[in-house]
């Protein structure tokens, strides 16, 4: 249990469950939140873009397990949040809540219209439309929201590094 | 040199997922089986939790939903109105409207499967993702639902089955664009093809023979040509919007479903599959 990566699988399963029972209940404008990117972004703030890949591509299979799109387009969205969160707070030389909210904010938009662009490029130009639009705000707020209490889940998965990440900072 | 290292060891990891997840796609669009199996597997251990959470939510949802989408209803509250207004008074004013009011009941009844047999289920969970609208039925391959059933209401097609567990089935709405249906436009010789445009109820139909008069306010319905998926003349919904290319002779359709999508409680399976 004390290895990351079984602590990064019970949180995947964990947000899994929340997504599938809780969340996707709970819709502004047909839109829910989006754990599976939460999480990704989450441990890409902590970890860094290549384990933020991990996670978010992870994260990414769960998702394709439960919705009809195409098998690999939620990996393509969760990858892509993970490393845009990595590399965003890698970028930045100070760190404050409000850069968090920005980063969870932007990198889950990143998610959000590369499955959409992927999805386009697939065959499916239906998932192009002026939907992403409030799929990308209402996703984007609630992640903004729901990063923080995942940082620190994901501090707890990962506690050497995220205490060396904050160290150098 | 070691950060570089790092981030050469980072590139390659990134690279292999990408690769990963377009491998994973591939092997989908070519109709993987292990990936539909796993899928079924995982819809048949959550489904029982689905049904479970929905119903425990169900008061906090709808708490939820008349906070958030209270400007939905009073929009849908006054369509309703007007269209119900225009009603009454297309019927008063003369028959040909109430005739074709009553063609319209007809085709919006649940008599459109015929002596198709249907299996009655309810709406047991909505859709887990923000793209790609799915609901999921309480019942499954033991009550003989298999893949790619029609899947209607009282007020017409909504979709298709598109995975199935013992006692649970997954469908894939109309509107969510993942799938393509024939269509006619009642009245006249148009046939096209409809898809989802990803917006609730609305669909566009394409490849639509421009000589043909398709009008705004013609009701459509499925063509069930040779090899459809889908038996004729399930409702679909009515022309919003006729645009012409001339150059090309070809008519392109938006269309508004009959059955609204946002409150579906109970939906039909109908047992038909095309002939082989």
């Amino acid at each position: 249990m004390n290895h990351p990566a079984i602590r990064y699988i019970v949180i995947i399963g964990t947000a899994a469950f929340l997504q599938y029972t809780v969340f996707s209940q709970f819709r502004i404008a047909g839109v829910s939140a989006d754990l599976f990117l939460v999480v990704a972004i989450a441990a890409g703030i902590v970890a860094g873009s290549e384990r933020g890949a991990v996670v978010g591509f992870l994260c990414g299979i769960c998702l394709d397990l439960l919705v009809v799109t195409p098998f690999g387009l939620g990996a393509i969205s969760g990858l892509v949040a993970g490393v845009v969160a990595g590399l965003l707070e890698g970028a930045t030389i100070h760190s404050a809540r409000w850069l968090t909210a920005a980063i969870a904010f932007l990198s889950s938009g990143a998610g959000v219209v590369a499955f959409a662009i992927a999805g386009a490029l697939l065959g499916r130009p239906d998932l192009l439309s002026l939907r992403v639009l409030t799929v990308t705000l209402v996703v984007g707020a609630s992640s903004a929201l729901l990063v923080f209490p995942a940082v620190r889940v994901c501090r707890w998965a990962d506690p050497e590094v995220g205490r060396l990440r904050a160290a150098v900072r | 040199m070691a950060s570089s290292r790092r981030g050469g060891r980072s590139r390659i990891t990134i690279g292999l997922l990408l690769l990963s997840a377009v491998l994973l796609l591939t092997l989908d669009g070519r109709g993987s089986g292990p990936i539909d199996s796993v899928r079924s597997s995982v819809l048949t251990v959550l489904s029982p939790l689905g049904g479970a959470a929905t119903t425990v939510a169900s008061p906090f949802r709808n708490a939820w939903d008349s906070a958030f989408d209270q400007n939905d209803l009073k929009k849908e509250n006054d369509v309703l109105r007007e269209e119900n207004d225009r009603l009454k008074g297309d019927i008063s004013a003369n028959s040909i409207a109430k005739e074709q009011l009553q063609q319209l009941l007809q085709l919006v009844g649940i008599p459109f499967v015929g002596d198709t047999p249907v299996v009655h289920t309810r709406v047991v969970s909505g859709a887990v993702g923000n793209f790609g609208d799915r609901i999921e039925l309480d019942k499954g391959s033991s009550s003989g639902i298999e893949r790619n059933m029609p899947v209607v209401t009282g007020q017409g097609l909504i979709g298709k089955v598109v995975e199935v567990g013992e006692n649970r089935s997954v469908v894939a709405l109309l509107s969510s664009g993942t799938f393509r249906v024939g269509f006619s436009v009642v009245g006249t010789a148009a046939i096209g093809i409809a898809q989802g445009t990803g917006n609730d109820g609305s669909l566009r139909g394409t490849n639509i023979d421009s000589r043909q008069a398709v009008t705004v306010g013609a009701i459509t319905a499925t063509s069930g040509l040779a090899g459809s998926p889908f038996p004729p003349n399930l409702p679909i919904g009515t022309i919003t919007a006729v645009r012409t290319n001339e150059a090309a002779l070809e008519s392109t359709v938006d269309i508004s479903m009959f059955a609204n999508l946002n409150d579906l409680v109970y939906a039909d399976v109908v047992l038909w599959k095309p002939a082989s």
